[in-house]
């Protein structure tokens, strides 16, 4: 792979407002059923704006981005689909679209805005009402539910049509490769790097409980005991969560979610006018690998990684909080590893010993992550930055994590596979 | 530069049992599957190669539901998934046949083990998949 490297923002930006729709399965929900793309963004847009203490008009442009809006939305352009629904008619705007890695993609590109001068005040965010599909020609607010028959054909339109769909090998890895080079190296066994991701499972879902826009908030204790286990780790151990790869078990991966969520980004030098501490973005280091290529998310995460380090001259002990795509459920100690978060080899320890918790001295994925919070594909990056945002302003409630981060890490990874990492600090 | 179909080649290839890659002009890599500019280092230029399809499998991954292909089951046969180290210094994620899931396991241990290239027709194409020099 070609190295690249990131500059000095020519100003810098910070994010001051976030909003976002609790994630959710609206089927199960009669008051919410046929909730629409632009009910969706419209809603996280205006609460990002509430929070920011702006109005519409004051908004100079806008990012939208959705994982696939052909496939789950049925349309292209979506950006001017959705603007009128938060009062910016007649306002430049774009959509992009990078799968999972998305909502961390719409950061990037809104700072660069910024940054570069062309605008002021920017709002960038991600949406996906993932759990249905269009019901042929009807509106919007009718549709049908998405089936995993549905989507597993489709996931294979994030591989390069040219060689990697005929190739096929790297839709077949991708689950589980790191985790078996991890165990490779570090002598892991099966039966304990299944013990390391169900006590992974476990703190996400404690902190899910705990988050009021999490979607799978009901503690792991109640569901092993509704199925008969006093023990909560007997239960996700057993046939009630079975594999679905060879590491991965159901708690192992993201259930699909409905939800969006936007941020409001405008230059730090006017950033204290707004309603809530802002919050530096300090560098977003990319990279990008096809999924033909081995080892593709620790050599793009290792990739991205350097460059905000160079760039910052931060370094992994400066960071407090860390945020990690986790739609595979270990990539958050691998990742974590990976970017130095936490001592090479010993990640998996610091799971075990539960200090990756939110209520632990090393945190990751305060929120939920994918396997708890759900995954509501494009929108899920920038769900990440709203925590991020929240935990730093000491706004996160029951799971404000102990130590209040001044400098938080992101790491997206989707779409066969895009990375971005991302560096956050409470501005001065 | 020239405007040229490196894809066609490369299927064309497989037709008859030739695996094309490009090399670096400048770095002198392998660049696999072939394209215009070299992926290592970064450089405009690389020209044609054969591979011999010769390597070894570093890793195994049965099919799952979420990752198997409807196209590989048609074959009728087991297959697997593992990254593959050509001899030429190359490496690349790729279906391996002939592996059962249960097989796929019980070789861990044993990895990595010697392939070869296999040239399969599918979906009214030939691939590129890789069997165990030992099965």
């Amino acid at each position: 792979m070609v190295k690249g490297k990131i500059g000095k923002y020519s100003r810098s930006v910070s994010i001051i407002g976030v909003g976002a729709t609790p994630f959710m399965d609206i089927n199960d929900d009669p008051e919410l059923l046929g909730l629409t793309e632009g009910e969706a963004f419209g809603y996280a847009a205006l609460t990002a704006m509430e929070d920011a203490g702006i109005k519409p008009r004051d908004v100079d442009f806008f990012y939208h981005g959705s994982a696939n809006p052909y496939f789950v939305n049925g349309s292209i352009t979506p950006n001017m689909q959705v603007a009128e629904w938060f009062g910016m008619r007649g306002k430049g705007s774009v959509h992009h679209s990078e799968a999972c890695c998305t909502g961390y993609v719409a950061l990037e590109q809104a700072v660069m805005a910024v940054a570069s001068g062309t605008y002021d005040v920017v709002l960038s965010g991600g949406v996906e009402m993932a759990t249905g599909l269009p019901d042929g020609k009807k509106p919007a607010c009718y549709r049908r539910r998405l089936t995993l028959n549905d989507i597993f054909p489709d996931l294979i339109s994030m591989v390069d049509r040219a060689y990697g769909r005929a190739l096929y090998g790297g839709h077949g890895i991708i689950q589980d490769d790191w985790t078996e080079l991890y165990a490779r190296e570090n002598n892991i066994s099966d039966e304990l790097m299944d013990d390391i991701l169900n006590t992974l499972a476990y703190h996400s879902r404690r902190a899910a409980t705990l988050n009021p826009l999490a979607m799978h908030r009901q503690p792991y204790e109640e569901v092993a005991k509704e199925k008969g286990f006093s023990n909560v780790m007997d239960y996700l151990k057993s046939e009630y969560n079975p594999r679905m790869t060879h590491y991965l078990r159901v708690s192992g991966n993201a259930p699909t979610a409905d939800g969006s969520a936007c941020c409001i980004v405008c230059p730090t030098e006017i950033a204290h006018r707004f309603k809530q501490k802002p919050i530096e973005v300090l560098a977003i280091g990319a990279s990008a690998l096809d999924l033909t290529i081995p080892h593709l998310e620790k050599k793009a995460t290792a990739e991205a990684g350097r460059q905000v380090y160079e760039r910052t001259g931060l370094k992994p002990e400066d960071i407090d909080l860390l945020l990690v795509n986790d739609f595979l459920l270990s990539s958050q100690f691998l990742a974590a590893e990976e970017l130095g978060y936490l001592p090479k080899g010993e990640g998996w320890k610091y799971v075990l010993e539960g200090r990756t918790a939110f209520d632990g001295d090393r945190p990751i994925n305060t929120n939920g992550g994918r396997t708890s919070y759900g995954h509501a594909f494009g929108a899920s990056g920038m769900a990440d930055i709203y925590e991020a945002v929240l935990q730093m302003r000491g706004q996160a409630g029951a799971h404000q994590i102990k130590k209040m981060p001044k400098t938080t890490m992101l790491r997206g990874f989707g779409g066969g596979q895009n990375v971005r990492v991302e560096v956050l600090r409470v501005a001065e | 530069m020239k405007l040229e179909r490196l894809t066609k080649k490369f299927f064309d290839g497989l037709e008859e049992g030739v695996i094309y890659a490009r090399k670096c002009t400048e770095c002198g890599a392998i660049e696999f599957p072939p394209h215009y500019a070299c992926n290592t280092c970064g450089y405009n230029e690389t020209t044609w190669i054969t591979l011999s399809g010769k390597g070894r499998v570093e890793s195994l991954f049965r099919p799952e539901f979420i990752t198997a292909s409807e196209s590989l089951e048609s074959l009728g046969r087991p297959y697997c998934f593992g990254r593959v180290a050509l001899e030429e210094g190359c490496s690349i994620n790729a279906v391996i046949l002939g592996v059962s899931r249960k097989n796929t396991v019980k070789l861990w241990d044993k990895l990595p083990l010697p392939v070869h290239a296999v040239f399969t027709e599918i979906d009214g194409y030939k691939t590129l998949h890789f069997m165990l020099d030992e099965q």
